[in-house]
């Protein structure tokens, strides 16, 4: 019933596919301040708003010292903690006066500072934000109330099933590769840490020449270009060359690699299956994001709607592709009760085998696309996603038309193309199984996987 | 304490004019259909989307005992199946015209937002309009939903300290009305739904006379109003629901609530009754509640977290609720500590702020951040929507979206210590603890 209702829409659809209206990401201005930092400029008088993002290559978990998890998020946190002229307190008393937002984080590839204010704050949040990033104090008193603070967070992290299990994943599939550093840091690398380590990283690291900023919202170009001179324009550009940033190839799991991580207050099994991805930019993200979409990328999705819309095993089931610039990995997961995870798995490994097999039907294919289609005007809405995607594009080296691109891309992608990005990256038998909940329970439902690795929820690190 | 207030203290000045300036209440139309349907549309073409959003006035304060998590459960049940779309094909069609949706559930209302292509915009008003009167709750796929709903339950209440605590004080502080129990409802309920009770509450409550829709997006208001009545206008109205009536007795005396259970970390909060979101103290309290607990140089921040180390991190405060609620503290305390010691300085805090109340920088900042909350709220079309249909329900009125910062403004700040007072004292207060058993401290 379902599927032949499906045909006929596909046929009324057939033109607005095509004539689908999108956004465009407007061109931005380009401020070059004399230290080398180069600001994007886009204004959006809308709302008094804006938002602004400054990306640092090099600053992220990847260029950690073996064994020092954790460090380059520690640094940015320790950011925000005082300034020569500003201890933590007025720090946060001057964000928090205004109603502003600012953060300062790391991913794997890079360091990012976010903020965004009404308009009229501008000049302060600015202040504030280039100060932090200029001239963090690393007091002794902060690093160890922020020491302690993360070492009981690693602890309610492990009380949460669904959040331990992707920190698992994490240092299971990445093993000896730097990706596998957890930002949170762990047990051991914490231990080992020591306020010099954030400040070498530091020093090294976060440099207006290795940076990039976007500003997006309602200010004007000249009295922009004002603030930045006073602010991030003072931010002094070091002598030394900016560090080497190149990380090795993401691993490759060969065979099937089973690890049970022990729960035993778990009412629920949670899985994480993972295998090689693709790289950002490749020319296999448009035919693999539709078939990621169709697989397990939305509601509609085959796991989906064989795990939770058909059978009711769970609350939620999907898949997803992350990539860097030097690799990627899919992950699909979801959860269930103890004694259906074994159930939940025959299903989705089934489903896998389905999808390299047969691929997916035109209608479906379709589907797909309009989904993509219609659902990227509004991830570029905000002032604030609209800074994202320009640093995005300039870290990757993407240019400012790669949206346009890529949803050609999407709108002309073949089913032939859709069947081969499955076959290519769906796994079958080389991926890394992870799993955490009741092990007495669940035990005896997963004999067919083979030989788990078994690992204690209460053991030290991941 | 900061050293640059002179700063900021012009801000304030800005805050009505610069609502007026961009989001404009002309600018918004309203059209009420015969069955009782009112709708609120405003036009914004920036992108090529369209953010459409059903409110039902149905939650689980409208619930009873034995029958609860039923609203939350129909929120699950919209998505599978009208006599004119089987189960799943609201999502598969959507998804084919390019829509995204979600939906969620509350104590005072449920929420279906849609957001799609403008092209999309027919089929959608046509699935929606299907949807209210027209769910089969065919048996089959009714048993597997509530699978799903159990599912839900085990992932977000049983597995997640903090929500357990939470359903825990909730029902200690909290004992006539509906607000008792927790929106999934209770494990026991969930498995014991009837298919033909649960089929007489949806009618009941999914009616046009029950409902307010929300259009904002890349649309014209006159064509989308004639597809709305096209497709909305030959559904009935029902007889109205009963009111809640129940009221909540006065609290007479400091309650407390303990679990044992296995965990690294203990949990722990701190509960006052509190007033409705239309009661003027809700502003009061909702104004008290940026100094004592929003960000990290809030008093409970600074207390806890920095000088006395006793928590990872605070949060909580005040909810908009159409029946008395909660005021809430909530700490993620360090493990090992005394947790009698944060009760202690929490107490303390609280009535430093029955004594002194807040300082003059205190209460700008607390204005300051309603009113940039307020405007990234309104960057995006479903935030705008959003805010237009809570408005409407909560508050009595879409249109009382552009006066709310002016009840904040009413507030004086010479009135918070007798507000405080009025709900911050013993015989209002239920406290709640999670302690850790086995697991590695």
């Amino acid at each position: 019933m379902i599927r032949s209702s499906i045909c006929i829409f596909s046929m009324i659809i057939l033109i607005p596919v095509l004539a689908m209206s999108t956004v465009k990401l407007p061109q931005p201005e380009k401020i070059l301040l004399e230290n080398g930092l180069g600001v994007y400029f886009f204004k959006n008088s809308e709302l008094p708003l804006v938002s602004f993002r400054l990306l640092i290559k090099g600053a992220g978990s990847a260029f950690e010292p073996r064994g020092m998890d954790g460090l380059s998020n520690f640094t940015a946190d320790m950011l925000l903690k005082g300034t020569r002229t500003m201890d933590a307190e007025a720090i946060a008393e001057a964000l928090d006066f205004m109603g502003a937002r600012l953060s300062i984080s790391t991913t794997e590839e890079y360091a990012m500072a976010s903020g965004e204010c009404l308009s009229e704050h501008l000049p302060t949040l600015f202040q504030i934000a280039a100060d932090c990033l200029i001239s963090p104090a690393f007091k002794e008193d902060e690093y160890k109330r922020e020491l302690a603070r993360k070492i009981d967070t690693l602890k309610a992290v492990k009380d949460n099933p669904g959040r331990a299990l992707r920190l698992y994943f994490q240092k299971a599939y990445f093993g000896d590769h730097p990706f596998s550093h957890i930002s949170l840091g762990t047990d051991s690398s914490l231990k080992k840490m020591a306020l010099d380590d954030l400040k070498k990283f530091y020093k090294a690291r976060f440099r207006p020449d290795a940076a990039i900023m976007a500003v997006v919202g309602d200010v004007d170009k000249e009295k922009l270009i004002e603030i930045l001179k006073s602010t991030f324009g003072q931010w002094p550009k070091p002598s030394t060359p900016v560090p080497v940033s190149t990380i090795p190839p993401v691993p490759v799991p060969r065979g099937k690699k089973l690890i049970f991580v022990d729960k035993p207050d778990a009412t629920q099994s949670y899985f994480a299956l993972g295998a090689p991805g693709y790289p950002v930019g490749d020319k296999i993200s448009a035919s693999a994001s539709l078939m990621n979409t169709l697989w397990g990328g939305r509601f509609t999705s085959w796991l989906n709607t064989e795990l939770r819309i058909k059978r009711g095993l769970t609350y939620g089931a999907g898949s997803n592709f992350q990539s860097w610039k030097i690799g990627g990995v899919f992950t699909a997961s979801s959860y269930t009760k103890n004694d259906q995870i074994g159930e939940m798995l025959d299903i989705t490994f089934d489903l896998l085998k389905k999808a390299k097999i047969k691929g997916f039907s035109s209608e479906e294919i379709d589907s797909a696309r309009n989904y993509i289609l219609g659902q990227f005007p509004p991830t570029l809405e905000t002032n604030g996603s609209k800074a994202n995607a320009y640093l995005r594009l300039i870290f990757y080296g993407l240019g400012f038309d790669y949206y346009d691109n890529y949803l050609g891309e999407i709108s002309r992608a073949k089913p032939e193309e859709i069947k081969r990005a499955a076959a290519k990256l769906l796994p079958e038998s080389n991926f890394l199984l992870v799993l955490v909940g009741k092990r007495d329970e669940a035990k005896k439902h997963l004999e067919k996987y083979g030989q788990f690795q078994e690992k204690k929820i209460t053991d030290p690190d991941f | 304490m900061p050293k640059k207030a002179g700063l900021f203290f012009l801000s304030i000045l800005f805050l009505t004019i610069l609502l007026q300036a961009t989001f404009k209440k002309e600018d918004i139309k309203i059209h009420q259909l015969q069955n009782g349907l009112k709708i609120i549309f405003y036009e914004d073409h920036k992108i090529p989307s369209i953010s459409y959003y059903t409110f039902f006035k149905v939650g689980s304060r409208n619930e009873r005992p034995g029958f609860t998590g039923v609203s939350h459960f129909i929120e699950h049940m919209m998505f599978n199946g009208t006599r004119k779309f089987g189960p799943g094909e609201f999502d598969r069609i959507m998804e084919f015209y390019g829509g995204s949706n979600n939906a969620y559930t509350g104590e005072d209302f449920t929420a279906y937002t849609d957001w799609f292509p403008s092209k999309a915009l027919e089929k959608m008003v046509e699935l929606e309009a299907d949807r209210i009167q027209g769910l089969i709750f065919e048996p089959q796929v009714f048993e597997s939903e509530r699978g799903v709903v159990a599912s839900e339950r085990r992932m977000g209440v049983e597995n997640n300290n903090e929500a357990i605590l939470n359903e825990n004080v909730r029902a200690t502080a909290i004992m006539a009305h509906p607000y008792h129990w927790d929106v999934i409802g209770w494990m026991s309920d969930i498995l014991s739904w009837r298919r033909d009770e649960v089929m007489q509450y949806y009618r009941t409550y999914y009616a046009p006379n029950n409902a307010v829709l929300v259009v904002v997006g890349d649309f014209d208001t006159q064509k989308t109003l004639e597809l709305i009545k096209k497709h909305y206008e030959n559904i009935a109205a029902q007889t109205p629901p009963p009111p809640v009536s129940t009221a909540e007795p006065p609290q007479m005396g400091k309650k407390q609530v303990v679990i044992r259970k296995e965990a690294q970390t203990p949990s722990f909060m701190v509960v006052y009754h509190a007033p409705s979101c239309n009661d003027p103290d809700f502003f009061a309290l909702s104004i008290l509640e940026k100094p004592l607990l929003r960000g990290q140089s809030s008093r409970l921040y600074r207390r806890l977290v920095r000088e006395e180390q006793l928590a990872i991190s605070v949060y909580g405060g005040i909810d908009e609720k159409i029946d008395p609620f909660l005021f809430s503290l909530e700490v993620k305390p360090r493990p090992g500590v005394d947790l009698d010691k944060i009760e202690k300085i929490i107490d303390e805090e609280l009535a430093r702020v029955m004594e002194q109340g807040i300082s003059e920088q205190e209460y700008l900042k607390a204005l300051n951040i309603i009113k940039s909350d307020f405007y990234f709220s309104l960057q995006t079309n479903s935030g705008k929507a959003n805010l237009l249909g809570a408005a409407e329900i909560l508050f009595g009125g879409y249109d009382q979206l552009f006066s709310i910062i002016d009840r904040y403004s009413a507030v004086k700040r010479e009135d918070i210590p007798a507000v405080a007072k009025k709900y911050f004292h013993e015989n209002n207060k239920t406290v709640g603890r999670l302690i850790p058993e086995g697991g590695v401290q």
